[in-house]
This record gives C-alpha cells, sequence and structure tokens, in this order.
C-alpha cells in the first residue's frame, strides 16, 4: 500500500436543527495516498461540501463530528484541522469571484497567507507571489499582482485563489467545485493547471464536484456520496466503467453524452430522504428501480478488491436494464415539419455601458471633456430562424450574447435593428399580447423564477385568466391538467414556492410557461442550475411536451453535451454573432469553426477525458481586440488565425457541402483539419 | 371551502402579534373614550397640590400646576395617537409609490424623484417644522403633515431599494413576458415582497413621528398648551425631572409601551405575510 496522506474512518456528522438532529455524514471512510487524487460526487445534499467543511474544522458550533480514525500525516486531524488549514491543507472554493476580496490587490491577497503562516516579509511574500502567479500559468505576473480582482477573467482568478493555496507548500487540496462557475474552455485550462500541479509538486487533491468528466480527467479514485453515506468507492477508471451500485449508475445513465445524443436520459426519480430520519437499510431504495424487502436491512461496502459498493445487490442488478418509470414515452424522433415558425433578421442591440451624464466626464488629458458613453454590443446582426416544431440549440460561453438572443426573440428586450416575424407575421417592438401567449420563457434559476408570495395556483391561474383560456372553476381544472403535465401531484396547487425542491419548482416554472398553450418556448439555460438527475428528468419532460404538442423550442445553454441532447438543429454563439449553425447531428461531425471546435474538445467525457486532454485545442487568454480593428470576434482567441484578414474583416456567412452555415475565413479544406483532432 | 380560506385557516397567527395588537387596541381605545374616563378635569390648576407623588388620590402624581397626571394622559393619548398613526400613514401613502416607481422606471423618473428626495432629506426636519409655523398656524392637522412628509424620503428609499432586488428577480420578467400591466407587476408581484420590510420600518416610525410630534409641539407647532400631548407632557416636565420625575415618566412608559407593542404588531404581521414562515413542515 502507498504512503497514505489523509486516512478517514467512519467519519460522522450530526446538524441539531429544530426539527432534530441531522445526520449530514454517515460513517464515511476515504483515503489519499501521498500525490494522489480523490474524486467526491453526489448530488447536492449528499453531504459533499460537508465533508470538506469537517476536514477543514470550519463547521459551526452545532455541528458534532466524530470519526473512528481521522489521520492526517499521522496526526489526528479532528484536533489539528485548524492548525493545518491553510498551511498543510490548502481550499479552492467554486466562485472565486467570491473567494477574492475586491478591495484588495491579487498580491495582498495571494502574500498575506505567505508572512502569516510562514514568517515572510511583505517583500519577500511578493516576490514569492509572483513566482506562485507565474506557477499557475498567468502570463505577466508583476502586472497581476498589482490587479484588483474585477480586473481579472474568471479563470485568470481561479488561477490566482489556487496560487493563493499553493502559497504554503500544502500536501493536500481540497477543491471544492473548482470550474464550476467557468466557462467551459477556461475549464479545460483550469484542469490543465491542476494536473501539472500534481505531477510536479507530488501535491495530494481531493476534488469535489458535480461532474463525472471532470472526476474522470483529474482522480484516480473515486467515492460517490448519496444522502451522506459513500454508497460506490473504487478507482476512477473502473466505477466509471462498470458502476455498481444503483445510484452511482443512475448518475452516469443520466449525464447527456455528446456521442449518444437524442437517446433518452435516465432519470432518477424522487428526492433526498429526510436526513433526520435515520434509515438503517439502504437509503436509497424508496427511489431505486431495482429495491426489494431485503434493501432495508443494513448494508455495507462490499465487493471484489478496492471497488466496493454499498449495494447487496449489486452483482444481480448489475445485468439488469434501467426500468424505464417516465409514463408517456414518446419517439423523440418526430420529425419537425419544415416550416420557419420564427425569423430573425439582423437582430442587433447593444447595452450602454453604466452611468449617466454626470459620469461620462472624462479626465485624461488633464482636462476633463464629455466623453461618449461607452456601450458593449451584446448582439450583433444576428439571423436565425426557428421552424415549427424544431428545437434550435444556442450554445456559447458566458457573455455571448446567448441570453440577450433569446430576450430579443420575445421583444422583452427592445432590438436597435432588425426584423422578427413569427408566424409569417410581423411583431412590433411592442408586441401584441397574442404573441406574447404564442411566445413564452423558461429561465435558468428556479429560485428566482418563481414570486415567492404567490402560490402554486396562484403562479398558474393568472396566465391562465390574463390570456382567457379558463376561468373560475374552468381555471382549477386547467390547473389540474398543467401540474399533470408536468407530472407533479395535483395537491400541490397549495404550495409555496419554498415548500418544493428546485426541480419541482422548475417543473412549475414550465406550467406557467404552457399555460398559455404556447407554439415557442425559450429555454434559457433551464437545466443548467439542476442537479444532473432532476435534469435529465426535466430534459426528458422537454422532450415529451415538445412531441406532445409541437412545441418550438430556443433552447439556450453553455453546456454543450445538453444542446447536443435535445437539439434538431445547434447555433454556436461567440461574442454576439453566430459562428456556426446548422443540423446537429452534420454539425457536431464536422467540419467545425475553430470556436466550435474548441469547446467540443474542452468538454471532458467520462471514459476518454485523459486522453482527450492531449489533443485537446488551446485557445489564447479572452483577450479584447485590438481597438479600431473590426474583424472575426474570435480572431484574437483562434489558433488557426490567418493573420490580418480575420483580423479586419468580418467574415460572411457560408454554406458548406453539408448544409451547415459557417462564418470563417477558413477554406474548406483547412476547416477539415480543424476537426481533426477530436474524433 | 374556496382554496383562499383554505390557506388563510392554515396561517397560525404569530403570538407575538396578538399580544402587540392587543396593547395597541387598548391605547387606542383610551385615545378615544379617554376624556370622559379621566377622573379629573385635565386642564384644571390645583396650587396647592403641586407636584404631589403618586398615591391612591392621583395615581400618576401631579405636575407642577397641581392637574392630574393619569387624567392629562388619558385626555391627551388622543393627539399622540392621531400624531403617530395620521403621519406615518402619510409618509407610506406618498413614499412608497414613490419609491415603487423609481425602481420600476428607472432613468430620469428615478433621477427627478431621487432628488426631489434628496432635497427632502437634506432639510432638518425641525426647520420645515418651523418653516410651516412661521406661515400659517398651528394646528394638530398641520404638525400630522408635516411630520409625515419629513419621513417621505425614508419610505421612498427603503421601499425603492427593496424593490430594485425584486424587480431583477425572473418572475418579473415572466410577468413581462405575458405582457402585465405595471400596476399589475407593482402591486401584485412587487408589493408583497417589499412589504415585509416595510412594515418593520413603519413600526419605528410611529414612534419617532410621535417624538418628532411632540418636539414640534415644544416649539409651538401643534397642540398647545394647555393641551395635553404626550410629547408636549414630556417636554415640559424637563425642568421639574429633579424634584417630579413622575411627570414625565407617566407619559414617557405610555409612548415606551406603545412603541414596544408596535413593533410586536409589525413583527408579527412581517411573519405572518411571509409564506416562508408558514406552513412549515410541508417543504
Amino acid at each position: 500500500m502507498a504512503d497514505i496522506l489523509l486516512d478517514i474512518q467512519g467519519l460522522s456528522l450530526r446538524y441539531a436543527t429544530a426539527n432534530g438532529p441531522v445526520t449530514a455524514l454517515d460513517a464515511v471512510s476515504l483515503a489519499i495516498p501521498r500525490g494522489g487524487a480523490m474524486g467526491l460526487v453526489g448530488e447536492s445534499g449528499s453531504g459533499k461540501s460537508s465533508m470538506l467543511l469537517a476536514m477543514l474544522g470550519l463547521l459551526g458550533k452545532g455541528a458534532a463530528v466524530t470519526a473512528d480514525a481521522a489521520r492526517f500525516d499521522g496526526q489526528d486531524l479532528l484536533k489539528v484541522a485548524a492548525s493545518l488549514r491553510g498551511r498543510r491543507i490548502g481550499t479552492v472554493f467554486q466562485d472565486p469571484s467570491a473567494a477574492l476580496n475586491p478591495a484588495l490587490t491579487i498580491g495582498m491577497q495571494v502574500a498575506e497567507p505567505l508572512t502569516l503562516h510562514r514568517g515572510m516579509n511583505w517583500r519577500e511574500a511578493m516576490e514569492r507571489a509572483e513566482g506562485l502567479l507565474a506557477e499557475t500559468g498567468i502570463h505577466d505576473p508583476a502586472a497581476v499582482l498589482k490587479a484588483y480582482p474585477h480586473q481579472l477573467s474568471g479563470g485568470m482568478k481561479q488561477r490566482a485563489v489556487i496560487a493563493q493555496a499553493l502559497g504554503c507548500e500544502p500536501d493536500l487540496l481540497l477543491l471544492d467545485e473548482p470550474t464550476t462557475a467557468l466557462d467551459v474552455t477556461v475549464e479545460a485550462q483550469i484542469l490543465d493547471l491542476l494536473d501539472a500541479l500534481r505531477a510536479r509538486r507530488g501535491i495530494s487533491l481531493l476534488l469535489v464536484s458535480h461532474n463525472l468528466g471532470i472526476v474522470d480527467r483529474i482522480c484516480d479514485d473515486l467515492t460517490v456520496l448519496y444522502a451522506g453515506r459513500v454508497v460506490e468507492q473504487g478507482p476512477c477508471a473502473r466505477v466509471l466503467a462498470g458502476p455498481r451500485h444503483p445510484y452511482a449508475r443512475g448518475l452516469m445513465a443520466a449525464m447527456p453524452v455528446i456521442s449518444h445524443a437524442k437517446q433518452r436520459l435516465t432519470s432518477i426519480e424522487g428526492n433526498l430522504p429526510d436526513l433526520t430520519l435515520v434509515d438503517p437499510g439502504c437509503n436509497f431504495a424508496p427511489r431505486c428501480p431495482f429495491a426489494v424487502p431485503s434493501c432495508a436491512e443494513p448494508q455495507a461496502l462490499a465487493g471484489e478488491g478496492d471497488h466496493r459498493a454499498r449495494c447487496h445487490r449489486a452483482t444481480e442488478t448489475a445485468a439488469l436494464p434501467w426500468p424505464e418509470q417516465d409514463q408517456a414515452r414518446v419517439s423523440m424522433e418526430a420529425a419537425p415539419e419544415r416550416r420557419p415558425l420564427l425569423e430573425a433578421r439582423g437582430m442587433s442591440r447593444r447595452f450602454a455601458g453604466h452611468g449617466g451624464l454626470w459620469r461620462s466626464l472624462d479626465w485624461r488629458g488633464g482636462w476633463p471633456k464629455l466623453a461618449p458613453r461607452k456601450s458593449v454590443v451584446a448582439v450583433d446582426d444576428v439571423t436565425i430562424e426557428v421552424r415549427s416544431g424544431e428545437v434550435l440549440g444556442l450554445v456559447g460561453e458566458s457573455g455571448s450574447g446567448k441570453s440577450t438572443l433569446g430576450r430579443l426573440l420575445l421583444r422583452l428586450v427592445p432590438a436597435d435593428a432588425g426584423q422578427l416575424e413569427f408566424g409569417g407575421t410581423e411583431v412590433p417592438l411592442r408586441p401584441s399580447s397574442d404573441f406574447c401567449q404564442q411566445a413564452q420563457i423558461i429561465f435558468q434559476n428556479p429560485d428566482s423564477a418563481l414570486n415567492p408570495h404567490h402560490t402554486v395556483q396562484e403562479i398558474l391561474k393568472r396566465p391562465l385568466e390574463l390570456f382567457g383560456i379558463a376561468k373560475g372553476a374552468a381555471a382549477g381544472a386547467e390547473i389540474d391538467r398543467l401540474l399533470d403535465l408536468v407530472r407533479l401531484p395535483r395537491s400541490y396547487r397549495t404550495r409555496y414556492p419554498h415548500q418544493m425542491s428546485g426541480g419541482e419548482k422548475q417543473r412549475i416554472g414550465i406550467a406557467r410557461a404552457l399555460a398559455g398553450r404556447p407554439r415557442f418556448i425559450v429555454c434559457d439555460e433551464a437545466v443548467s442550475a439542476l442537479d444532473v438527475s432532476v435534469q435529465a428528468a426535466v430534459l426528458n419532460l422537454l422532450s415529451d411536451l415538445r412531441a406532445q404538442f409541437g412545441l418550438s423550442y430556443l433552447f439556450i445553454s453553455h453546456d454543450i453535451g445538453v444542446i447536443a441532447h435535445i437539439s434538431d438543429r445547434i447555433a454556436v454563439m461567440y461574442r454576439g454573432a453566430i459562428v456556426q449553425q446548422g443540423e446537429a447531428a452534420e454539425l457536431l461531425r464536422g467540419p467545425h469553426h475553430p470556436y466550435t471546435a474548441s469547446l467540443l474538445s474542452a468538454v471532458p467525457v467520462v471514459g476518454s477525458a485523459r486522453s482527450q486532454a492531449g489533443n485537446r485545442i488551446r485557445l489564447a487568454e479572452n483577450a479584447m481586440a485590438a481597438p479600431g480593428e473590426k474583424g472575426c470576434s474570435f480572431a484574437s482567441r483562434c489558433p488557426q488565425q490567418l493573420g490580418s484578414l480575420c483580423r479586419t474583416q468580418v467574415p460572411a456567412q457560408r454554406r458548406l457541402s453539408n448544409g451547415v452555415m459557417m462564418a470563417c475565413h477558413l477554406p474548406d479544406a483547412q476547416l477539415e483539419t480543424v476537426s481533426l483532432g477530436l474524433s | 371551502m374556496t382554496a383562499v380560506a383554505q390557506k388563510r385557516r392554515r396561517r397560525h397567527v404569530p403570538l407575538i402579534l396578538v399580544v402587540g395588537a392587543a396593547i395597541v387596541v387598548c391605547m387606542v381605545l383610551i385615545g378615544l373614550i379617554g376624556p370622559w374616563i379621566a377622573p379629573y378635569d385635565p386642564t384644571m390648576f390645583a396650587v396647592r397640590s403641586r407636584m404631589q407623588p403618586p398615591s391612591g388620590l392621583h395615581w400618576f402624581g401631579t405636575d407642577e400646576f397641581g392637574r392630574d397626571v393619569l387624567s392629562r394622559i388619558l385626555a391627551g393619548g388622543y393627539y399622540s395617537l392621531a400624531m403617530g398613526f395620521g403621519a406615518t400613514a402619510i409618509s407610506l401613502i406618498v413614499g412608497v409609490p414613490l419609491g415603487l416607481m423609481a425602481a420600476f422606471y428607472r432613468g430620469w423618473v428615478d433621477d427627478v424623484i431621487m432628488r426631489i428626495i434628496d432635497l427632502m432629506i437634506s432639510l432638518p426636519p425641525i426647520l420645515v417644522g418651523l418653516l410651516i409655523l412661521a406661515v400659517t398656524s398651528p394646528g394638530l392637522g398641520k404638525t400630522i403633515v408635516a411630520v409625515g412628509l419629513v419621513y417621505v424620503p425614508i419610505m421612498t428609499r427603503l421601499t425603492r431599494s427593496v424593490a430594485l432586488s425584486v424587480l431583477a428577480q425572473d418572475f418579473i420578467e415572466a410577468a413581462a413576458a405575458r405582457k402585465e400591466k405595471t400596476f399589475y407587476i407593482l402591486w401584485r408581484e412587487v408589493l408583497p415582497n417589499v412589504w415585509p420590510t416595510i412594515i418593520v420600518e413603519t413600526s419605528l416610525r410611529i414612534t419617532f413621528a410621535i417624538l418628532l410630534g411632540s418636539a414640534l409641539s415644544f416649539l409651538g407647532l401643534g397642540p398647545q398648551p394647555p393641551a395635553s400631548e404626550w410629547g408636549l407632557m414630556i417636554a415640559e416636565s424637563r425642568p421639574f425631572l429633579d424634584r417630579a420625575p413622575w411627570i414625565g415618566l407617566a407619559p414617557g412608559l405610555c409612548l415606551c409601551v406603545l412603541l414596544v407593542a408596535v413593533n410586536f404588531v409589525g413583527e408579527g404581521l412581517r411573519d405572518l405575510l411571509d409564506p416562508r414562515m408558514q406552513g412549515r413542515g410541508h417543504g
């Protein structure tokens, strides 16, 4: 056995709450060898973050941590956690914007732990900080040292946070969803960095993530948590290749994968169990499709060698197919009609910068002069069409203008230029109530999408009455029908949003959008805030509803896996412009626009994450184009850039032989090579 | 049973609201019928029994002119309560819609409203009172309006800041996607989320209004001596604080009880109106 750095046996965590004690972690054991990397996965509420906080000794007063053994390099972790954290255990949290103090320079924040823990003076610490920033792959560390967090991109900030954690030469780095807040191309760079740090420094990692692809990319071992218990543990490759516990299997099957687009996703029905009631038997049994009465017996982690699962039927069920639980099964391949439903031509929208008249005085040059307001182009001359019964997937990084485009198509944000036609008629800037009824929206964040002061009934009744669909008792029946459609019990009509889970709230959001019997729905990152199993269920629901009612969706997402799963056609957006659009299968097969190719290559895919990392397309940092030059918006980051042509001329949309529209100066032959590294 | 009735029945009323409301109702009753149940004439001088400590004859003692303090409290409650509730109502009626409008329309509407509010804040309230006093004759109604206007800026700013965060939420955009009228969005979507904050502020404001009203009375605006407004009584008792503390203590105590009770009502109402504090255990 290798030299074990962290060895935790039977760690339990209980919180005292108003409803009685909650068992957040129940006898969790895990071990990380020196230089090893362990992944910790599970849906939200499974206790992943509690585990990290317990190891750091950062839990509040109401929490009671007990363990049979918790040793870090031979010391009792529970006793010395406070003295280890920041010194021998470094931590990187999810959101780098929240982890850095906006009022201090990066240099001060990276140097501060050095002065505190290593007794350096500020000068030495600053020099060391510069070295650390360079080590995390920041090109100009001296400049970044003096920068404030808001001047850096998300990826740069996360690098600075990692530099901060590395300062005291920790043996173990705890990473809590370190890339969840980042774009996929940036995420890939951070993962490269973590890999390199491991190889160079021999540092151990504990990576908490909901993304199995990332875990596969970085980690040797994998622990799957469910409701505070370890349900499966073993070497990453073996667990992911053949998950034994039904929960782990469900998680795997719930992930949309680009290569298996259009296959129905597996969803795990139900919710996490009530953690105030400790279930002596298998606590997954109520949601498990393979549950039998004997599952009520206490279960032990068992299995051959180091791949163990907490399921007594693991061997039997491994051979069984996953039973389909969704009631409504409609064929995914409903051939969409080819008539365009919504057509937008030359849509543009700029947003004025902050500040009114008084803040636009420019003091450069010593004298005040009135400067024109800065504006940001969110959507730049976009022409797009959504056909009847079709799902158009819109993919791109944050800030690419996807959401603005979605709102332009609903006339929620007035366009600066461009025409919009819906069902063959022109939609004016102030649309008719009829258009609003036909074109609806589903939001990303279920917490913000529902008014906390309205019951489900009030939420659903309003559009029914407003659009004159039903009143009084008829409205009651219609609400029941809507709840049936989104597969929620009718008793939910009296609930307030806070009484529902995230997935349930999202279903209410969908029901509200459906209430007016629309033909077109903009799904703005509609599944991005949900756990992977819930995401699968909501994606299935959206597919079914679309088949049932012939709906058209504009499906906006940053996750190209989700887009590939649900879309008939795909449009790729970069900095306000559509760089490529076409039939989903053709577009994914290639040839790809250089940006599409980088997006596709950046997604860590379970099973091939490591091999794929080698031939990933690497983008330059997100540099702004030189002022005055208006060429291809992607030119400054494009690895295939052709020089001044790309920088000075906007590429026109042209149709490739496979029917895909592409905005790129590269000749066809060269476009083929862009995609070669992928397959 | 209608759904609304079901919903109401499930809401349990917080105890703090019941206690607070009971005290406030008592105070209001006293304010209304006080003049008729007062044991003595509140304005009658009795030079021989000046500054007598509390006794069986005079429960709260007598003041520097020998007037019965209890009778004066009973007779003057009306002024104080009218001042507190009236002025706060004015600040709500004017301030909340202004705040909602500023938050909803933004742009120049916001600028104009907020600059006027800034102007109002920059004037010291006592000065405003004196200004009004200088051009008109004193009276209860005018004092109420003056005090109410003084508190408009606070209500507007508070409403605006809370409304801004509510308006940034997606359910507002959902309403816009249904093409709801502005009034519906402000009244049905925004206001319920703003109320809890406003109610807590209001419950504090009522007591401040009574005190400010008293200060204006003291300066000669509002109810004039020998009227027995509570704040005025406290102000008049100041010179005798060392010899006869009960003169100011009794009305002060009444103000305190009213303040605490109104705050109880405020907190209770906030909890009652917040669905998250209701029906726990369904989730």
